[in-house]
């Protein structure tokens, strides 16, 4: 299903060029899998093969993920009061906003190019928790600049072998994905053994 | 207490397979990657010469240019009159709408005429014009 999506986008970023790679890379932005690490990598080689001038599309995509990625933060944001009647009484909801406001740089940061599955989340988290949308868009732009030039660059200088560069970075994405997840296990595991400490100590 | 316990145990036991399972991926596809790219010392090239690198996803005029082969050449090849809008279409468009009932006829057809392209000799380089041949010097007649 998704690689009949980013192919029918594939087809027409090359037909209609950087507009439909800026709607692309908002649509991936808001959520939809349409296969946006894909077309980065995609674009960079098909500049390097001269079909698109990198410049061009390098901005109008930044500008669509930024785009996109603003629509989701608002998302959460008008979606607070929702999520404060269900999950505001709980005390671990009320750590994971305090824990993520320590650490929100990061978290956007590397969910726009490392762990991209998360960047969805994290958007509706910062919004919903009431981070500064002027940060969220620093650390957003940064994020999105870096994806825009690694990988658009990888399939730059692999020009028509950019599919081994997809290949590989789908699957490192997928590694790390799966480092911050045991490492959330691991973190709560130790809080519950200090806690299950102090409760022996009291 | 419980159900806090199931869910570190779970993330855990999760997040420990899917670095299994994405890292010996990752380290097949870093194989993979390495014999191909710049970093072998192979610079990229514009133009692709290997017909196994077509996609269905790809349309005519696009493949014309990678593969510097006239795309009318190869909607000649397929039979089909081509037009703006056909142009914008993609091989399994096209295989959709001309040959319904022959799976990959289109790609196939594409890839076996860009490999005839290919196998054509290029006419040799045209000779430059020549210089003007100097004069030849004039014997005095004995």
């Amino acid at each position: 299903m998704s690689d009949t999506i980013s192919s029918f986008f594939l087809t027409q970023v090359i037909n209609y060029g950087a507009p439909l790679f800026a709607l692309t890379l908002f649509l991936g932005a808001v959520g939809l899998p349409v296969g946006a690490s894909l077309m980065v990598i995609a674009v960079g080689a098909f500049s390097q093969q001269g079909y698109f001038d990198w410049g061009t599309m390098a901005i109008l995509g930044l500008l669509g993920a930024v785009i996109g990625d603003s629509l989701s933060f608002g998302m959460g944001f008008y979606g607070k009061n929702w999520v404060e009647k269900r999950f505001g009484a709980s005390p671990t909801w009320n750590n994971a906003q305090v824990y993520f406001d320590k650490r929100a740089w990061v978290a956007i940061f590397l969910t726009r190019f490392l762990v991209t599955a998360l960047a969805i989340p994290t958007n509706l988290i910062a919004g919903s928790s009431g981070y500064k949308f002027q940060r969220f868009m620093l650390y957003d732009v940064l994020g999105e600049t870096t994806w825009i030039i690694l990988y658009g660059g990888l399939g730059y200088a692999f020009g028509t072998q950019w599919e081994s560069v997809y290949d590989f970075l789908g699957n490192f994405g997928g590694l790390v994905l799966g480092a911050v997840i045991l490492g959330a296990g691991i973190w709560m595991a130790k809080n519950q053994f200090n806690k299950h400490k102090l409760e022996q100590v009291a | 207490m419980t159900k806090q316990r199931i869910l570190t145990a779970g993330l855990i036991v999760l997040g420990f397979f899917i670095i299994v399972f994405f890292g010996m991926n990752t380290i097949r596809a870093f194989k993979h990657m390495r014999g191909r790219g710049p970093f072998d010392g192979k610079p990229p090239t514009a133009n692709q010469t290997d017909v196994e690198l077509i996609r269905d996803w790809m349309t005519i005029p696009y493949i014309g240019k990678m593969y510097e082969v006239p795309p009318e050449a190869l909607f000649f090849s397929l039979g089909i009159e081509p037009d703006k809008q056909i142009a914008k279409k993609s091989l399994k468009e096209l295989n959709n709408e001309y040959f319904p009932d022959q799976t990959d006829r289109v790609i196939v057809q594409i890839k076996d005429t860009i490999k005839a392209f290919q196998s054509q000799e290029r006419p040799p380089e045209p000779i430059p014009p020549a210089a003007p041949a100097a004069p030849i010097p004039s014997t005095p007649k004995p």
